[in-house]
């Protein structure tokens, strides 16, 4: 998912109110007909903490009266979530509109869809919604409500095939049902259409990956009003750098079936205003008034908070955690869902040796990195996916700190005067890496202390993806935050082919994603991914380092919302509490 | 007068055209293109392509310039690829805002600074005159960052007077009129928003002002200081006019001159000063607007932005000019 100024790979989905019990980070178990993630109870610890809080008494006067106001680190850019593919937008549009599937920690759970059915061959899936859903506009959510948003991302025309716009459907999707030449999107789409029978939907697919279900519960997905769509429904995007419609910069258009709907986008004063939802299908929002600020300097965001201004900000500096407990703020600690690794390019030699990678990876101390730079909650990776995610296994080869033995493989491979470039990002800070610089210092200090000579190239963020990919850095720092609960979307955009920016073709590992990918068996596919970090920790690629929550924060007089892996929040369970 | 203001104009419109090209090309030049800032970091390298060419990158600069001359001749900047939002939408958004926390700085600067540096001048030597001297230098010491920083920590986090961040408190009932927050609010009558809005302005506009506060007092003390000593005082002095009117007609206009060209050159500068301290305060102006511009190649919300800046720069020049006319008669007779 892109990111706004402060740049935060942000991640998807649905507003989720009623699937979560208020006051308890619940377990991840799935409620789906589709079952649960094999790895799950064993990884509940550290995916999602339980909350420990309890449940403080609600200063009711003060939640119809006062605004929640949260201080988001960037500007959302569409209310219609299918327009974006940013975190910052998905945190208000969840709020305002809702998905088929939701997630529970980082297991896929209902959402608008009470269960869904997959065929065996995963291509044809029917969601059965919820009885008694409205839209905030008074229409009814049904099958046909579902399959006119379907219908809607398939034939869209022009600039609205653009990946600046409509990522994520191209993503997943393939493509449209007639591609624009001029939006560059060639792949055919998967979709093949959609079958509504009441409170029943089919979509059907022209072929299975393992993006589904979970990628119904992308936020760009979220269910619109078929009346409200009426009104935009000649609406046109003519190319890709054409501004976005209007209806989707202003309140009053569109309408979703969440908790909160968009009263006001105040461009300005970077506000949005939420106003609650009174015929919500689920749990009515605690607070009436919810408003989203942008405060794009981290530092100003925390004094913000200190100050009273706002009550909660997103993305808390690793170095201010500490100190805003002290003062007694809360800072409760999200799960993991993201990975940073230190890759090592074998275009470049001598990465190509398996013991020059393994040498360096024995002397990286990721324990310290994790100890020291990252937020609480922070996890050593042994592996290129977070352990929440089914696959996750226990019996990868994990490189385990020893300078010693480092020390002997570089010299067993003849290279004790090792001298490497080391590529670091300048400019920016994401979730999985907080702190780049400091991150970088570390293992160029572990390096050095194992004979290895660094040289430091530092980049700015908006050359540094190109210059990766190009093969050009020997060692890069490189990660991501998980979109939905899929392992492919981790594992499979990095090996699932030969590429330069990791410069090794071993066709047992491609063949292994592969092969998880396209498995629609659940237990089956599970052993698959297993098999496929095994292959890809014996290859040896990189060095996974770590998994880091992002962190957020909240005042004292407030019950904060469940803190979400993969941030998405439901604000309608926040409350002022009495005694403030 | 009219002529050369035509002239000016003229001026203007090479000069805009001279800079535009000049950085065009070099925003071209940088390496690394916007579709890394506008897909995920994962996103393929197909996708990346597409976007690319979707968005015409992928064209020869010249062709990509002749199509940003294109558009730029029918007053259409585009739209800011970060946002989706056109940029003379985004611009007019956020301009209101840096327009008036710099006339609330350069208010602040003229209405303290000109009294200041006239008394410093008048009372050479005292206490006061050591005061002002030494504190405007300290003023153009401290960066400015630093100030806002300091200003807010003290102001409005430990002593809790003034709000930290934004232009108006959350929520508030607000009616635009010219996006000028505190004149919209006496416009409109809604005077609560009017205060609520200069408690806003209070720290950041302080902060802005340090340097052409301490600009302006210098200045005025050493412009003071040179005319009472001219020939025309003494003869006013010896023919028996009030000190007041000796002061108003005769020291302080005719130091205006210098005050007057700094004073238009430090408006200009407040842009620059605006960026920083827009971001200490999240003040919404096109500070942060501008620098994530930057750092996305947002090209279009760039080139319209700098367009703009260099408009006002140019204008508050001619206005400056014009106003010496105003200020010294043989200007006028010349012209």
């Amino acid at each position: 998912m892109r990111t706004s100024p402060t740049p935060v790979r942000r991640v998807l989905a649905a507003a989720a109110s009623a699937a979560m019990a208020v006051g308890i980070l619940a377990a991840c178990g799935s409620d789906g007909d589709t079952g649960g993630d094999a790895d799950s109870a064993e990884d509940f610890d550290f995916s999602c903490p339980e909350r420990t809080d309890g449940t403080p008494e609600a200063d009711t006067a003060a939640n119809e009266s006062q605004p929640f106001v949260f201080g988001s680190p960037g500007d959302p850019t569409s209310m219609d979530p299918v327009l974006a593919s940013d975190g910052e937008t998905f945190r208000v549009t969840r709020q305002i509109y809702e998905t088929l599937v939701d997630t529970d920690c980082t297991d896929n759970v209902p959402g608008l869809a009470e269960s869904w059915d997959q065929n065996p061959e995963g291509t044809e899936w029917t969601f059965h919604l919820r009885e008694g859903v409205t839209f905030s506009d008074g229409t009814a959510l049904d099958g046909a409500a579902v399959c006119t948003n379907f219908e809607r991302w398939a034939n869209f025309k022009g600039g609205f095939q653009s990946p600046n716009f409509t990522y994520y459907y191209s993503a997943i999707f393939g493509g449209f049902t007639e591609n624009d030449p001029a939006m560059g999107i060639e792949a055919e789409s998967i979709y093949q259409g959609c079958e509504a029978d009441g409170l029943d939907a089919t979509i059907s697919l022209s072929k299975y990956t393992s993006s589904f279900p979970g990628a119904f519960s992308l936020s760009s997905f979220s269910i619109i009003s078929p009346a409200s769509l009426e009104a935009i429904a000649d609406v046109e995007l003519p190319a890709a750098d054409s501004p976005l419609p209007e209806y989707s910069q202003t309140a009053g258009t569109l309408a979703g079936t969440g908790p909160y709907v968009l009263t006001e986008w105040d461009h300005g004063e970077q506000q949005v205003t939420l106003t609650r939802n009174e015929n919500y299908w689920g749990d009515a929002a605690k607070v009436k008034t919810l408003i989203f600020r942008t405060i794009s300097d981290e530092t100003a965001r925390r004094q913000a908070l200190e100050a009273g201004d706002i009550q909660g900000y997103d993305l808390a500096a690793p170095a201010d955690v500490q100190p805003l407990i002290d003062a007694g703020f809360q800072v409760p600690v999200r799960g993991v869902f993201n990975l940073l690794y230190l890759a090592y390019t074998q275009g470049q030699a001598p990465l190509e040796d398996h013991a020059v990678r393994e040498a360096l990876s024995y002397a990286v101390d990721r324990e310290r990195i994790v100890n020291n730079v990252l937020p609480p909650g922070g996890l050593v990776a042994t592996q290129f996916i977070p352990p929440s995610l089914e696959g996750y296994s226990e019996d990868v080869k994990t490189y385990d700190y020893d300078v010693d033995k480092a020390k002997d493989l570089l010299a067993e491979a003849g290279q004790e005067d090792l001298t490497l470039t080391f590529c670091y990002p300048t400019d920016v800070s994401r979730p999985y890496m907080p702190a780049p610089k400091d991150i970088f210092d570390m293992i160029a200090s572990d390096l050095e202390a194992a004979g290895v000579t660094v040289e430091a190239r530092p980049i700015t963020w908006v050359e540094y993806i190109p210059t990766t990919r190009s093969g050009e850095c020997p060692l890069y720092l490189l990660g991501w935050t998980g979109d939905f609960s899929d392992p492919y979307n981790f594992l499979g955009t990095w090996f699932a082919a030969e590429s330069t920016e990791w410069g090794f073709d071993n066709q047992e590992v491609f063949d292994s994603i592969a092969a998880a990918n396209t498995e629609p068996d659940e237990a089956t596919r599970v052993d698959l991914w297993k098999a496929a970090n095994e292959a890809v920790m014996e290859e040896l690629p990189g060095l996974p380092l770590s998994s880091s929550p992002p962190s957020i924060a909240f005042a004292a007089n407030v019950y904060p919302p469940d803190v979400s892996p993969l941030t998405q929040e439901n604000f309608a369970q926040v409350y002022f509490t009495t005694g403030s | 007068m009219l002529r050369y203001t035509v002239k000016r104009l003229l001026q203007l419109a090479v000069a805009l055209l001279g800079l535009s090209l000049l950085l065009f090309a070099w925003f071209k030049a940088l390496p690394g293109g916007p579709e890394n800032r506008l897909l995920p970091e994962n996103a393929t390298d197909q996708q990346r392509e597409a976007l690319r060419a979707a968005l015409g990158l992928d064209e020869p600069v010249w062709v990509q310039y002749g199509d940003f001359l294109g558009r730029v001749v029918r007053f259409d900047f585009g739209s800011s690829l970060s946002s989706g939002r056109p940029v003379a939408t985004e611009l007019a958004d956020r301009l209101p805002a840096t327009i008036e926390l710099s006339l609330a700085a350069m208010i602040i600067a003229v209405g303290v600074g000109i009294p200041l540096g006239y008394l410093a001048a008048r009372r050479r030597g005292t206490w006061l005159d050591f005061t002002a001297v030494s504190g405007s230098l300290l003023g153009t010491c401290i960066p400015i960052f630093f100030l806002a920083a300091m200003l807010k920590v003290v102001f409005a986090q430990e002593l809790g007077w003034l709000p930290t961040t934004f232009r108006l408190s959350a929520g508030a009932d607000y009616t635009e009129v010219t996006g000028l927050r505190v004149l919209d609010g006496l416009i409109t009558g809604e005077f609560d928003i009017a205060w609520d809005a200069v408690l806003h302005l209070v720290l950041p506009a302080i902060a802005l002002s340090s340097i052409p506060l301490a600009v302006i007092v210098r200045i005025t003390r050493a412009s003071v200081l040179d005319v009472v000593g001219e020939d025309y005082v003494r003869t006013a002095d010896a023919k028996g006019l009030k000190p007041s009117v000796i002061r108003g007609r005769h020291v302080m206009r005719n130091a205006m001159l210098p005050i007057a060209t700094i004073i238009g050159l430090l408006l200009g500068s407040l842009f620059a000063g605006a960026v920083l301290t827009e971001s200490v305060f999240s003040f919404g102006g096109i500070g942060s607007f501008v620098y994530q511009a930057t750092t996305e190649r947002d090209y279009p919300a760039l080139m319209g932005f700098i367009l703009v800046i260099a408009m006002f720069y140019v204008a508050i020049n001619l206005i400056v000019d014009l106003s010496y006319g105003l200020l010294d008669p043989r200007v006028r007779v010349r012209s």
